[in-house]
């Protein structure tokens, strides 16, 4: 009973941070359609970027936040204008391609720079507190409310703010937005922008629990889309949701297949991707668009 | 047989170069063969002729009293050119766009490995490769046929995510069940020598798949593979079994794929699953297909020799940068040369890419 509770904890600890980590992903795809493959590696440079910061002015992996948000915004920003924005407009797999190709670029710049030897930012209060028998660790636990506390944000600013709203329009019709005066080139540079800071922020957030080496990033695209499967594109709840299903589902792996530890995340993700593809082609909640659609 | 598969890919292209008039009669067909003739330097038969004349030539070339350095980049080239072509009947020929390509080289290189170290029924090291060999190649069809089944009914990019999925599971798989696979530690074959017989054995597994996808591709059997390309729906409306047609080719490029698996694996002596489930190998699959040009016979090879060269360049100047330079190539390739060299000649039994894509399009 204990153990079952353990593991339902632990897979929604794990499913906030994943939550937060699949928003940028299902945002970008939700609004323009693009496939992101390179954001496993937007998650890495966050967490080097947090592991820089940390070993040179010795900055907390999570108050590095203010200096890593605006910093990728602009590095998401500039990527769209450069590069995303030529290609948008043209086939799905066109831009797979491209973003397969800023993968591998951005992960052996990497591995240029720091060399592949893994590096772990070690904070101090990396402990653990143990509550009606069920044991939290204080570093994952403050990820899940940070996380919480980023959708939230994210999820007024779509709602609420007229920049959020244009978004949303550019998503919902991208024709019908241009003609009552949405910048839509512009538009989608902010949401890779903003989209491309979250991603980083939660890399940096990770990097406490975590070793940062430069090829960690694949998994995550991975574990992003069976997430985006699972709960639709670009909506904050569905992402929610699908980080939890996803985060218990690999501590149950973890817990009760005996003798391979949680060396089986990304198999697991891909087993659940696969069965929701082929069973239900248009997402668990029916939030993927299916692709003949989109031609229309 | 062969005659009229290509009156049939005639009337296919003339179609789509007349596109929305097609249905007047064709203009001035004489002219327009004759430009086929001259826009396709490598004619159907012509070609081949062509392509056993150089195997012929590469067949003396050790003859000419080579270093055996100079037969390792022979074999390795065999290799990358047997890989572009298998992955083409896939991406290329049958339009689906395989991102974990890899995963059957590697099964290939581990069954390889886990016969030739583990097992004792093997006669001697040197005659367990060539019955090792074999396996490899049937383990990986195998294999195909199992992840085929529920990954080729998925369309367009959800079938490059759920193939990249599949490669980075096997990867994992690779490293979890250590009893067999050795897990991080990896398998160590035993170091047998043979420049000559490697060189020899590529160039022999090297022009069989190069004519085998000749062949295929003016057989009934590619011309139904383009159909399910162009249109599914279509295509399986006009009676064609998509799903075996499809299973079909994905065991074959798998089959060969699993064979230079296992080649590599006894030539390179040590697997592990991070140099065998290795993302560099199937981005340079795909490269060297879209290089030449994606769904020709003669491009894969092209884009291979060429990928080849221009990594040999990057790598002996910038140590460490080759596989940075790859991704970038690859952005660049897409950006500005997505019909391939071949397509951009005027081979017009290319696929451009975006046409290729399109069919995917998502319009506007």
């Amino acid at each position: 009973m204990d153990q079952l509770l353990q593991a339902l904890v632990s897979g929604l600890l794990l499913g906030g941070f994943y939550a937060v980590m699949v928003l940028g992903f299902s945002v970008i795809w939700g609004v323009m359609g693009v496939i992101n493959l390179a954001h496993g590696e937007f998650l890495m440079i966050g967490a080097y970027l947090a592991w820089g910061m940390f070993r040179l002015f010795g900055l907390d992996p999570f108050a590095s936040l203010v200096l890593i948000l605006p910093l990728m915004f602009l590095v998401g920003y500039l990527l769209q204008i450069v590069l995303i924005n030529r290609v948008v407009e043209r086939p799905h797999l066109m831009t797979l391609l491209v973003t397969f190709g800023v993968s591998i670029a951005l992960a052996n710049l990497f591995k240029i720079l720091f060399e592949s030897d893994p590096r772990n930012v070690a904070v101090s209060y990396n402990g653990s507190v143990e509550l009606a028998g069920i044991t939290f660790p204080i570093v994952k636990t403050i990820i899940f409310v940070a996380a919480l506390l980023i959708m939230l944000c994210l999820h007024l600013f779509l709602q609420r703010s007229r920049l959020g709203k244009s978004i949303r329009a550019a998503a919902q019709n991208k024709n019908a937005a241009r003609i009552v005066g949405v910048d839509i080139n512009r538009v989608y540079a902010i949401t890779a922008g903003i989209c491309i800071a979250v991603t980083a922020a939660a890399g940096a957030m990770l990097s406490p629990t975590q070793a940062i080496f430069p090829f960690m990033g694949p998994p995550f695209t991975l574990k992003a889309v069976t997430i985006t499967a699972l709960g639709g594109l670009g909506r904050i709840p569905g992402a929610l949701m699908g980080g939890i299903i996803l985060g218990i589902a690999e501590i149950f792996v973890a817990t009760y297949v005996p003798g391979i530890g949680t060396n089986l995340g990304v198999a697991t993700s891909f087993v659940l991707l696969v069965l929701i593809l082929v069973v239900r082609p248009q997402g668990l909640l029916g939030g993927l668009r299916p692709l003949d659609a989109e031609a229309e | 047989m062969g005659a009229q598969g290509e009156q049939t890919e005639t009337k296919i292209e003339g179609k789509e170069e007349n596109g929305a008039s097609s249905a007047e009669p064709a203009r001035e067909p004489h002219r327009s063969r004759l430009r086929q003739r001259l826009t396709r330097p490598f004619g159907s038969w012509t070609g081949l002729t062509l392509w056993l004349l150089l195997l012929l030539l590469l067949a003396a070339y050790p003859y000419t009293g080579v270093s055996s350095l100079a037969l390792l980049v022979g074999s390795q080239i065999f290799v990358l050119v047997t890989l572009a072509s298998n992955w083409n009947l896939i991406g290329g020929l049958t339009g689906y766009v395989d991102f974990g390509h890899a995963v059957f080289f590697g099964i290939g290189a581990y069954v390889m490995g886990i016969l030739v170290t583990r097992t004792p029924l093997l006669i001697s090291p040197e005659w367990g490769f060539w019955q090792a060999l074999p396996v490899s190649g049937v383990a990986a069809a195998i294999f195909a046929l199992l992840i085929g089944l529920p990954t080729l009914r998925l369309k367009g990019p959800y079938f490059s995510i759920a193939m990249l999925g599949t490669f980075m599971a096997m990867r994992e798989i690779a490293r979890v069940l250590r009893p067999i696979t050795g897990g991080g530690i990896g398998l160590n074959l035993p170091p047998i020598l043979n420049r000559l017989g490697d060189y020899y054995l590529m160039l022999a597994v090297m022009g069989l798949v190069v004519a085998l996808i000749w062949w295929i591709r003016r057989s009934e059997f590619g011309q139904s593979l383009i159909a399910i390309r162009e249109d599914e729906v279509g295509a399986e409306m006009r009676g064609i079994n998509t799903t075996l047609h499809k299973i079909v080719a994905f065991m074959i490029a798998a089959f060969f794929t699993g064979i230079v698996g296992g080649f590599w694996a006894w030539q390179n002596t040590f697997i592990d699953p991070d140099v065998v489930f290795i993302e560099t190998r199937t981005v340079e699959m795909v490269m060297m297909s879209m290089l030449g040009g994606l769904g020709t016979v003669w491009g894969p090879p092209l884009g291979a020799v060429v990928i080849y060269f221009l990594q040999d360049l990057v790598w002996a100047n910038l140590f460490g940068v080759h596989l940075l330079a790859l991704g970038l190539l690859l952005v660049v390739m897409v950006l500005f040369l997505p019909e391939g060299i071949l397509g951009t000649l005027g081979d017009r039994s290319s696929t451009s890419l975006g046409r290729l894509l399109g069919r995917v399009g998502k319009g506007s």
